[in-house]
């Protein structure tokens, strides 16, 4: 019964020890419990021995159990009570064993030199054998070791008695009180004093239950644990579904990768599919996967908290849009790390975004026209001039070449000046059409004077037909902004026609028209000032949609240059020129206004 | 100044903003033999400029600060008698109407083909040279006009109001053959060989008709 009540407990840790390889504790206690049941299998033996020899075999050989109790219980008391002399611990061990090897190398056994009869004891209503014989004064070592072991597990339920640690001092005060128990059992019984034959099993029965009701415990607490994780796993699972959250993790150390039912979905694997993190990659976007890739490498290293958004790849050609926040931390267990993720399908709002930004794109498109449009007159200009110096050139070389002799060293200079002038025209177009092209806004590095020249040599004719003097301060020229050239032309042009409109009703002399750049370290700044009919009370009205003073104006040219410009992540406003105002001298000119537009700089 | 000859070819002055047109026109004229000067800006050529040349300028319209039309009428305003072919790259019609009202031999716009350019130009510089021989002509007349005595200049006004010598005479009290020494004299100094001459040279001079004449 003591056997198998100790097998029984002896199995259950055992289980535990080999799901937790950390939880030596229950290690040692599965083996005081086996133990315990092998001592209680030699203590039947004795009893129903027959023969003198076969009880002292019995009695030598019940001592390894009892070594082994010893042994696993010190273990046990360092490891469950974190308590304990080690001295001691090391002394109690080292005695133990030497009087196992005394029991098989002295006498008959430890305890007789020699069994010389049996007698017969009435114990529990049964007759058993008890031994008669010549005493093995070695015994003193052995009970010398059971002495150091009762005050070994004393001192550590006394030391996690005043550390506070109530329950493990209770169960250290425990396991000592059947250890003494068992100890004076066993004295008295030897010493004949009281009439029963070697029963240690039960008291240790004890000490194991003893040993075990905590552990115990803890197993038990682990069912409980997991029936509640169980549910908070579920409360999770609907929580995270009603959110549209996938989670997932990846354990590095067993390179394993687990992911909620959504997850899954969402990273793109199909019911059943296994899991990994090649698969994983396989299913994202080509254009992506590096970048991925190489957030997962970077993290493994840096540990650390990270966003990242990808497109999955799905069977039917199309893709999702995913947002991932994942976490790596080390695994202090393997020494590598483990990594948790939570992703979320945001492709409807990527694609409202997209859609948007078209519509966007497509405004600033017809905007740009429309600013173009103003300027035609003076591009078409731009375009006859060097046409018509083609053709005032090649006329002058066909009379050249018709005199006798033809003047070919002029003929020729004519051609270079041809070729070059047909290049000029080529430049005209080239410019026009980029700024005619519809496409996405693409962000560059770029510098802005290089943009004020560009815009400059298109305003050209324009700024001459209007009869305006221009003036240019430049002071940025390498390129230090991030953006779009032709987004960035069309916020130039239309800051320099609105300056143009203002200075329309100025007498020529005084239509002053300056482009200044500056820098400083983290911005970049283009400022267009004019001497025209200056800005409303509320400046800030110019850049509402539909304002406007022109009788054909949609008012859209100042809003739209401000979208661009807060799309660039810059600022665009307008200053009114006080009375200490950039004055050029110019009477009969206006207040004057000054339009900044200012970007960050980018190194 | 009139027995100056009229030049073949006269002086074309270039006016335009863009060095490459400059340089065009200066080869084409060049090539049918006239002399050329060029400007880039309206200053300099009016710094440069003498009021005696003859010639033509040819003006671009589109130019910064003094553009092509201003310097029409500053020209004008300083009696300059320089014949202007405009030329320019986007004309609009009232663009020309001014400018040939403000008296422009031509407006011509950009490109402009050589035939048509050059015709502009020979007619420019035909009619400078044209108005310069008037002009000549009529410092010769009154030259010679301001040789005559005060009687002269009275007989001279009677006879090419039409009066016969007996007429005249008697309305300047003076005798019939006094009248014909006079009359002769009037001939001789003014360079002309028959009344219907001295009556154009009158004409010319713009002289006052005298007021007696109404009488008849």
């Amino acid at each position: 019964m003591v056997a198998s009540a100790c097998l029984t407990l002896a199995a259950i840790h055992l289980l535990a020890w080999s799901m937790n390889r950390a939880a030596w504790a229950n290690l040692l206690f599965s083996l005081s419990a086996l133990a315990t049941a092998a001592l209680a299998g030699c203590e039947y033996w004795m009893m129903r021995a027959q023969t003198p020899a076969e009880y002292a075999t019995a009695l030598r050989w019940h001592h390894i159990p009892i070594w082994a109790i010893f042994v696993t219980t010190v273990g046990f008391v360092l490891l469950q009570l974190r308590a304990g002399r080690p001295w001691l611990a090391w002394t109690v061990c080292a005695l133990r064993t030497l009087t196992l090897i005394l029991d098989f190398t002295v006498g008959q056994n430890l305890q007789y030199l020699e069994i010389t009869h049996l007698r017969s004891i009435r114990f529990l209503g049964e007759s058993v054998s008890g031994a008669v014989g010549v005493h093995n004064p070695l015994l003193l070592i052995g009970q010398l070791s059971a002495l150091l072991w009762l005050v070994f597990i004393a001192d550590a339920a006394a030391t996690a008695w005043r550390r506070g640690d109530r329950r493990q001092a209770v169960e250290g005060a425990t396991i000592a009180f059947f250890a003494l128990a068992t100890t004076v059992q066993a004295a008295l019984v030897f010493r004949e004093i009281i009439a029963a034959p070697f029963a240690a099993s039960p008291f240790f029965l004890a000490v194991v239950a003893a040993m075990g009701y905590d552990l115990t415990r803890e197993v038990l607490r682990t069912a409980q644990l997991s029936d509640s994780l169980r549910e908070s796993e579920e409360r999770m699972t609907l929580a995270t579904d009603a959110a549209g959250l996938g989670i997932w993790m990846w354990d590095r150390a067993r390179n394993r990768v687990w992911a909620s039912e959504r997850g899954r979905q969402q990273l793109g694997f199909e019911p059943g599919e296994p899991l990994s993190i090649p698969a994983m990659l396989q299913h994202i976007h080509p254009d992506d996967r590096e970048a991925v890739h190489r957030e997962l490498q970077r993290a493994g290293q840096a540990m650390g908290e990270w966003r990242s958004e990808y497109r999955v790849s799905l069977p039917d050609g199309t893709h999702r849009w995913i947002v991932a926040r994942n976490r790596m931390y080390p695994d202090t267990a393997s020494g590598t790390s483990r990594m948790r993720g939570v992703t979320v399908d945001i492709t409807a709002r990527k694609n409202a975004e997209q859609a948007l930004e078209m519509q966007r794109d497509e405004l600033v498109h017809l905007a740009r026209i429309t600013t173009l449009n103003e300027f035609s007159n003076s591009l078409a200009h731009e375009l006859n001039q060097p046409l018509a110096i083609i053709l005032t050139n090649a006329q002058a070389a066909q009379r050249l070449l018709a005199q006798s002799p033809p003047d070919l060293a002029e003929a020729r200079d004519i051609l270079t000046d041809i070729v070059s002038e047909d290049q000029r025209a080529g430049e005209v177009i080239r410019r026009l059409r980029s700024l005619l092209k519809h496409g996405q806004s693409h962000l560059l590095p770029l510098s802005l004077d290089a943009i004020v020249e560009d815009v400059l040599r298109i305003a050209h004719s324009e700024l001459i037909g209007r009869g305006i003097t221009v003036h240019t301060v430049m002071a940025a020229s390498d390129p230090r902004v991030a953006g779009d050239r032709v987004q960035l032309q069309q916020v130039l042009l239309n800051l320099i026609l609105n300056a143009c409109e203002a200075m329309a009703s100025n007498p020529p002399a005084s239509r002053h028209l300056t482009l200044a750049s500056a820098r400083s370290e983290e911005t970049i700044r283009v400022s267009v000032s004019d001497t025209g009919c200056g800005l409303p009370s509320d400046a800030e009205s110019i850049f509402k949609p539909f304002y406007t003073t022109r009788k054909d104006g949609l008012g859209l040219g100042l809003p739209i240059c401000r979208s661009i410009v807060t799309a660039h992540h810059g600022r665009l406003w307008a200053e009114a020129h006080g009375a200490a105002g950039p004055s050029l001298g110019a009477t009969a000119a206006g207040p004057g206004a000054t339009l900044h537009l200012e970007l960050p700089a980018v190194t | 100044m009139v027995d100056s000859p009229i030049p073949a070819e006269g002086t074309v002055f270039l006016l335009d903003d863009e060095p490459g047109m400059l340089k065009a026109l200066t080869r084409l004229l060049k090539a049918e033999g006239y002399s050329v000067r060029a400007f880039s800006a309206a200053k300099a050529f009016l710094e440069s400029y003498k009021p005696q040349a003859i010639g033509c300028l040819v003006l671009d319209v589109a130019m910064p600060e003094i553009d092509g039309l201003e310097l029409q009428r500053r020209l004008t305003h300083s009696g300059a008698l320089l014949p202007i072919v405009f030329l320019t790259g986007h004309g609009d019609i009232p663009m020309s109407v001014q400018a040939i009202k403000a008296g422009a031999e031509d407006f011509l716009t950009k490109p402009v083909n050589d035939a048509d350019l050059l015709r502009a130009v020979r007619a420019a510089v035909q009619r400078c040279a044209a108005q310069r021989e008037l002009i000549a002509e009529a410092a010769l007349l009154h030259q010679r006009h301001s040789t005559l005595t005060a009687r002269e200049r009275e007989v001279m006004a009677h006879i090419v109001a039409g009066e016969l010598n007996k007429v005249a005479a008697a309305h300047l009290g003076i005798g019939e053959h006094t009248i014909k020494v006079h009359r002769a004299r009037v001939m001789e100094k003014m360079g002309v060989e028959s009344l219907a001459d001295l009556v154009r040279a009158a004409e010319r001079l713009n002289l006052v008709i005298p007021a007696n004449t109404n009488k008849n």
